[in-house]
C-alpha cells in the first residue's frame, strides 16, 4: 500500500513539477529573447565596446544606463541592454511568427502587456511585465527595419504606474532612454 | 478481480475531479474570449495593437498604483481580471475575413452575452457592443469594431459598465471608441 502510495505521490510530483524545471531550466529570458531575434532574423548583436569603436553609442551610454539621468527611469545598474545595428530586419510577410517566437523565449512568470506591430514598415514592440518582489521586472524588445533593441529594467511600482497608464508610449520612452546618447 | 474493479473506480474518481476542475476553470473564465486566432492579420495589418492585461497582472495593479494620486485608476480596475485589445488597421479593404470576425462573434452567441442595444460610437464606427451576465452581476464586457479598414475587439473581465469603459478609453491600450450610451426615451 505504502508503495503505491509512494508511486502515485512520485507521478503527481513529476507531472506538477515537470512544467516548473523545463521553464527553470530555460535560463536567462534577455538572452533568450536575443537568441530569438538572431535565429529568427539571421542577424547578430552588437556588444557595446563595438559599438563604441563603430563610433556609434559608446561609453556615455553605458554612463548614462548605469546612473546619470537614467536614475529618473530604472534603478541604477539594473538596465540590460542589447543592440542591433545596421542589419536588416525583413520578417517575409511572417511578422506575426515572431510575435510567437518572442513569446515561446520567455518563462511564464513575464506577463506580455502591449505588442504593437507595423508589418509594412517592419516596426514592432513588444512590452512585457514580471513582479519582482517589491520592484518590477520589464523588458522591452523594438525592432526596427535596420536596427533593434532589447531592454530589461527594474522599475519601482510608482514609475511603472506612470507609464503603464500609456503603454503604446512605454516602450519608446524607456528604449530611447536606455539607448540616449548623453548630450553633454 | 477485487482488485481490478476498485482500481477502476479509483480512476473513474480522478478523472471525474480533473473533469470536474476544467469544468470550473471554464465557467471562471466565461468572460474572457478567445481571440488569440487573430495574431495572423498582423501579417496584413498596417498596424496592430495587442494590449494583454491578464489575471496574473491585474492582481498586482495594486501594488502598481499605489500612490495618493493613483485612487481613480485603483477604483476604475477594482475587480477586473482582465483587459484584453486586438486591433487591426489595414491599407486597403477586405484584408480580414468574415471567418475571422466570425471567430469572435461565436463567442458571444449565448452563454450568458447579450447585445446592449443601441449603443453607438461618436466616431462613427460600427461597434456593437456585449455583456455576460450572471444573475445581476456583471461578468464581462465585449466590444466588437468591424470596418472596413479596421478591425478591433476590446474584452474586460469583471465587473465593467459602459461608464467604467469610458473611464478606460485611451488608457491601458483601450482605444477610444468613443462609445455614447443610449438616452432614455422622454414621455409623452
Amino acid at each position: 500500500m505504502k508503495t503505491k502510495l509512494g508511486i502515485t505521490g512520485l507521478l503527481i510530483a513529476t507531472i506538477v513539477w515537470t512544467p516548473l524545471t523545463s521553464t527553470l531550466a530555460r535560463g536567462d529570458d534577455f538572452d533568450a529573447v536575443v537568441k530569438a531575434i538572431e535565429q529568427f532574423y539571421h542577424v547578430k548583436h552588437q556588444s557595446l565596446p563595438l559599438l563604441a569603436r563603430a563610433g556609434m553609442k559608446g561609453a556615455r551610454t553605458v554612463a548614462r544606463v548605469r546612473g546619470g539621468d537614467y536614475k529618473r527611469i530604472a534603478d541604477a545598474g539594473s538596465v540590460r541592454l542589447v543592440f542591433f545595428e545596421d542589419q536588416e530586419f525583413n520578417s517575409h510577410g511572417r511578422i506575426a511568427g515572431f510575435k510567437a517566437s518572442i513569446q515561446n523565449a520567455l518563462n511564464e512568470a513575464w506577463s506580455p502587456l502591449i505588442a504593437t506591430l507595423s508589418a509594412k514598415d517592419e516596426e514592432q514592440t513588444y512590452i512585457y511585465i514580471r513582479d519582482a518582489g517589491a520592484k518590477f521586472h520589464v523588458l522591452v524588445v523594438t525592432i526596427e527595419r535596420r536596427e533593434a533593441t532589447v531592454v530589461e529594467a527594474t522599475l519601482a511600482p510608482a514609475v511603472l504606474a506612470t507609464l503603464m497608464k500609456d503603454p503604446g508610449e512605454m516602450g519608446k520612452t524607456l528604449t530611447d532612454d536606455a539607448a540616449m546618447n548623453d548630450p553633454k | 478481480m477485487k482488485t481490478l474493479f476498485q482500481t477502476s473506480l479509483k480512476f473513474a474518481a480522478v478523472m471525474l475531479l480533473l473533469i470536474g476542475g476544467a469544468a470550473i476553470t471554464a465557467h471562471a473564465q466565461g468572460a474572457r474570449l478567445q481571440i488569440d486566432q487573430l495574431d495572423s492579420l498582423a501579417n496584413k495589418a498596417s498596424e496592430t495593437v495587442d494590449v494583454k492585461l491578464d489575471e496574473r497582472l491585474m492582481a498586482t495593479t495594486a501594488k502598481i498604483f499605489s500612490g495618493k494620486d493613483d485612487e481613480d485608476i485603483k477604483e476604475i480596475l477594482k475587480g477586473l481580471k482582465g483587459i484584453y485589445v486586438k486591433s487591426f488597421e489595414f491599407d486597403k479593404e477586405g484584408q480580414y475575413s468574415p471567418s475571422d470576425v466570425e471567430s469572435v462573434m461565436s463567442q458571444l452567441r449565448g452563454g450568458g452575452w447579450n447585445k446592449i442595444v443601441g449603443v453607438k460610437s461618436r466616431n462613427g464606427d460600427n461597434v456593437e457592443v456585449y455583456l455576460m451576465m450572471q444573475g445581476d452581476q456583471i461578468q464581462g464586457l465585449a466590444v466588437i469594431s468591424a470596418e472596413p479598414k479596421e478591425f478591433t475587439v476590446v474584452n474586460i473581465v469583471g465587473p465593467v459598465n459602459l461608464e467604467k469603459l469610458t473611464q478606460l478609453e485611451g488608457q491601458f491600450g483601450v482605444p477610444e471608441l468613443g462609445l455614447e450610451q443610449p438616452k432614455p426615451k422622454k414621455i409623452k
